[in-house]
């Protein structure tokens, strides 16, 4: 039983150590070099406004308003949908190129994720 | 019919204004009424389009009125409640309600393309308003600072409102020759 409880303690460190690591590592999610990336939405805007980012990295949208948003690009590479106040939406960037986005609500509200 | 809706929006201003020329502006819980009334009276013209209006955009904006005016709502009722403030009615919010009802009135009696013009217009003058309110007398009165807090994060949302309602405005009057509104 004192094993037991030393093994799973044990894993337990060696877990908190990887994940200490990837902290450490910035915003390295995964072991492939993606990239984590958070856009703000506040005061109705994105934040930032530009964004560039590699193929295969995640950007999430955090909706910071009272009022609900989307993040839907020009071009369909990507839409959210509605964000919910408080809510948010992931996207893996794919494709490359640059996607001119709106909220589809908010019209006044534009911004661009560029994806080399 | 122009001047008689700008003169009702000026109404509204000079409600406002009078808190201003007082020695004190509105207290904590008038502007609690000021805010949830001016939001409800937006919701209740939105809900009205959403069913009357011609163009598909105006009926989209007014779509976003009523989600929009609700979620600020939504915010501020549940402020007014945890600070324990009882909302006050008085001139202001009174003013705003009779606004809206006459705003609601006028627009019954309308259909189609001249519908979407006098709600259109009527946002852009009462946003126009309403931000003007929220600038020169209620965030400068606003004592409680989770309350003036409230009001500079909504502040955004009006402007961005009124922006959009003059993109529609200018819309619907470069379609205004045709038959169909889109």
């Amino acid at each position: 039983m004192p094993v037991n409880a030393y093994a799973r303690t044990h894993r337990g460190f060696v877990l908190a150590c990887a994940l200490a690591a990837l902290a450490a590592a910035g915003m390295s999610a995964a072991g492939n070099g993606a990239q984590e990336y958070t856009i703000a939405i506040e005061a109705m805007r994105f934040v930032p406004a530009t964004l560039s980012v590699k193929r295969g990295d995640r950007v999430t949208w955090v909706n910071k308003d009272l009022v609900p948003h989307t993040a839907t690009a020009s071009a369909k590479a990507f839409d959210s949908g509605s964000i919910a106040p408080g809510g948010s939406w992931t996207y893996v960037a794919t494709e490359a190129g640059t996607q001119a986005y709106v909220c589809a609500f908010h019209p006044t509200m534009k911004g661009e994720v560029s994806i080399r | 019919m122009n001047f008689k809706h700008t003169a009702r929006i000026l109404v509204l201003s000079a409600a406002v204004a009078a808190f201003a020329a007082q020695a004190q502006g509105p207290t904590d819980p008038q502007i609690a009424a000021i805010v949830v009334t001016a939001n409800q009276v937006d919701i209740d013209a939105g809900k009205l389009a959403k069913s009357k209006a011609h163009a598909k955009e105006v009926a989209a904006f007014a779509e976003r009125m009523v989600v929009d005016h609700e979620g600020v709502n939504q915010s501020a009722r549940e402020l007014v409640s945890r600070l324990q403030v009882t909302p006050e009615p008085n001139a202001t919010s009174e003013s705003l309600q009779q606004g809206g009802d006459e705003n609601l009135a006028k627009l019954e009696k309308l259909s189609g393309q001249a519908f979407d013009r006098a709600y259109v217009e009527h946002e852009v003058a009462y946003h126009q308003a309403v931000l003007d309110a929220v600038d020169k007398t209620l965030i400068p009165s606003a004592q409680n600072a989770e309350l003036k807090a409230l009001l500079v994060k909504v502040r955004p949302a009006f402007v961005a409102h009124l922006e959009h309602a003059r993109q529609l405005q200018a819309s619907l009057e470069q379609v205004g020759g045709l038959e169909h509104g889109e």
